[in-house]
């Protein structure tokens, strides 16, 4: 479904991606691990079509060209991207933006939009599932949150927009083991064969929770290592130090 | 032609006479200091030079007879300036045109009308100079639109009395050649302990051919009628008043305004003022707070777009004891436009417990758009708590990222970044029929 050829990204000269490929089939949970300054998160940008990469290779969702597209546009083709880093936006109201988004993303595929009274029934329905109160709506955008109530809002988000590729950077971090387990559910809630995932972090503390079908290892701006859900443990034992070897046997092979 | 001249077409010796003493003075002033130069640094960010000459060449081209009100009815006027629930004085270059106003039922105490109507009883009531000590200020604008101005919209409130629904003064310039030069004249005067709620609208009807926004270099220099307003506020002993102007001039018109507030002790005025029409307008904002424990509050926002220049320019006279002044100004500049916003506070010798807060933050939306700040605090006594603070920033990235991530085209997402950014002002106005006016006026659309 989700298919990465060759591909390289640079910022101010900078190379970060450099040559990476990967495929992840309908229905698959594939996690992403490596160190910081990896290229974790400049993949996770890239893909969901941030400005101020000079990027080629090729990207594509279900065939269709993802590189070409501008970010709102790959949201509407199914692209979904959990931030590491979710942003503040105060005066915008967290229930005005979901709405617009979830209305935004519904027009451009095709369906009905919600009603104030529809989407808000929707809301409150999924908010109840992830445990978060009901006067969340009728604040700013992220405004003052905490860093559990930023992550819980993303994965409220991922399901209300029901995207086809969903891609959470790093949405564990931070997290004491209570929130851990009410994002891990909202995550497990959205697997299914209609769907891939692919799970960035740090910690393999969150893959016990969902575990992966494939891990990979980014290092160097490509994958320098993959396996299966146990890669996460031997990493945790012996660090990643082993992935230069395999990167340097790549360059010389 | 000479400034005599102009000043001789503008405000004829004999019509000036007939309008009485105030009107006499403001003429010799008039005659002495002439109107505003570019080296005048109140006039800095303003391009007095255009405002001049684009008086010279309106003046000079047609036969100044005043307005004609024939081609506007209640619709367009509703349409223009909305309808806020209360009485409605409706001037068209400047005259008062009874046909389309409406004094609707008014508090017993309050009486608001055309200058010329006022009864005797209430004749002292009305006059308009502002106290000898203000005169320090006045400007050859100000001076122009008292020798000029036969008719002025008047709302008097007794003391004690409040007014209820807000009283609203609408000042149309239609942009024929006949009344290209108007002089809307507004007199507030409320007594002690007594409120009033006051709104000013400033709209022009555009040309049918008349672009609604002008992008080429070609339009930058203002084409359409000339409109020199002067507001005079005088608040009592522990009275409450609540100014909103709406600047909502049409494309290519001048509008040059002054607000003039003298405060007594213990009283409160909340003002807003919106800038989003014209080609080239600017608005001076002059509060006197002349009284111990008197308060102002004053909200501005100015949104030029196009090649509009839109400058504010705040003074804040803590002439007295114990006093609070706050400034919020925003600014929106999109296109190849420029805001301007100065902001001045004096703080009087021999006054104790001041407390000034001045903020002034610009959203920059494009590379070409030009943001000016200048606060100015003139702090000549020791007791006194002053604060401001001034930003000029773009709009943020990442936030346009997030929405944009999220679905919303770059467009809808552009546009609620802004609406956040002019909301903190935006929707603090009431009632809210003028909330509605103001953010149909501002960019980001109505939320």
């Amino acid at each position: 479904m989700l298919r990465i050829d060759g591909l390289t990204a640079s910022i101010e000269g900078n190379r970060i991606l450099d040559g990476l490929d990967l495929q992840i089939g309908a229905g698959e949970v594939h996690a992403i691990m490596g160190p910081n300054g990896a290229g974790k998160s400049t993949l996770s940008n890239v893909l969901a079509g941030r400005e101020g990469y000079e990027v080629s290779g090729s990207v594509t969702l279900d065939g269709a060209d993802l590189l070409a597209l501008a970010p709102e546009e790959r949201a509407a083709a199914g692209v979904f991207l959990a931030f590491q880093y979710p942003v503040e936006i105060p005066g915008v109201g967290n229930m005005y933006f979901l709405r617009t988004a979830v209305n935004a993303v519904r027009r451009a595929r095709g369906r009905d939009e919600f009603d104030a009274m529809g989407f808000l029934a929707e809301a409150k329905e999924h908010m109840a599932r992830l445990d978060i109160d009901p006067a969340f709506l009728s604040r700013s955008v992220n405004d003052g949150f905490s860093g559990g109530e930023k992550k819980r809002n993303e994965v409220l988000q991922m399901t209300m927009l029901e995207p086809r590729l969903a891609i959470l950077d790093e949405t564990d971090s931070g997290l004491d083991i209570d929130a851990l387990r009410l994002v891990a559910d909202g995550i497990e809630r959205l697997r299914g064969p209609e769907r891939a995932m692919l799970v960035i972090t740090h910690y393999p503390r969150l893959l016990e929770l969902v575990r992966p079908d494939r891990v990979h290892v980014l290092q160097d701006g490509r994958i320098a290592r993959s396996g299966d859900h146990t890669l996460a443990h031997e990493l945790e034992a012996e660090g990643y130090g082993r992935a230069p070897a395999d990167a340097a046997a790549a360059v010389a092979g | 032609m000479t400034g005599a001249a102009l000043l001789d077409r503008l405000a004829p010796a004999g019509a000036v006479d007939a309008a009485g003493p105030g009107a006499l003075a403001a003429r010799a002033w008039l005659a002495t200091h002439g109107l505003p130069d570019p080296k005048d640094e109140a006039w800095r960010y303003t391009p007095v030079d255009q405002i001049v000459a684009r008086l010279h060449e309106v003046v000079g081209a047609a036969v100044l007879d005043g307005g004609r009100d024939d081609d506007v009815d209640l619709a367009t006027v509703d349409a223009l300036a909305g309808d806020h629930g209360g009485p409605r004085l409706v001037f068209v270059d400047g005259l008062y045109r009874p046909r389309l106003s409406g004094p609707g039922l008014v508090a017993a105490g309050v009486w608001c009308g055309n200058l010329a109507d006022l009864p005797d009883r209430r004749a002292a009531q009305g006059a308009a100079l502002p106290p000898p000590d203000e005169l320090a200020r006045f400007d050859g604008f100000e001076a122009l639109n008292r020798a000029a101005g036969p008719d002025a919209a008047v709302v008097l409130v007794d003391a004690g009395v409040v007014a209820g629904a807000p009283v609203h003064v609408v000042h149309l310039a239609t942009g024929h050649p006949h009344a290209a030069v108007g002089h809307p004249r507004t007199v507030v005067k409320v007594a002690e302990a007594a409120e009033v709620t006051v709104v000013e609208t400033f709209a022009g009807i555009a040309p049918a051919d008349a672009p609604a926004r002008s992008r080429s270099a070609d339009d930058a220099a203002p084409t359409g009628p000339v409109t020199n307003a002067a507001t005079t506020i005088v608040i009592g002993p522990g009275a409450r008043v609540t100014h909103h102007r709406v600047q909502a001039e049409a494309a290519g018109a001048v509008h040059v305004g002054h607000t003039r507030v003298v405060q007594a002790a213990g009283s409160h005025l909340r003002s807003v003022s919106v800038m989003a029409g014209a080609a080239v307008a600017r608005h001076a904002l002059d509060v006197g707070l002349h009284g111990p424990g008197a308060r102002a509050d004053l909200d501005g926002l100015y949104v030029p777009s196009g090649h509009q220049r839109h400058d504010t320019v705040v003074t804040v006279d803590h002439a007295a004891s114990d006093c609070t002044s706050t400034q919020r100004f925003r600014g929106v500049i999109d296109d190849e436009a420029r805001g301007s916003f100065g902001g001045h506070v004096i703080v009087r010798a021999g006054t104790t417990g001041t407390d000034a807060d001045q903020s002034n933050r610009n959203l920059v939306l494009t590379r070409s758009a030009q943001a000016d700040t200048r606060p100015w605090l003139e702090i000549l006594a020791d007791d006194v708590r002053c604060t401001h603070g001034a930003t000029v920033g773009r709009l943020d990235d990442d936030a346009l990222f997030y929405l944009r991530s999220r679905g919303i085209p770059h467009d809808e997402a552009r546009a609620m970044l802004v609406r956040a950014f002019v909301d903190e002002i935006v929707a603090t106005i009431e009632p809210a029929s003028l909330r509605a006016v103001v953010s149909a006026l501002t960019p980001g659309g109505a939320s």
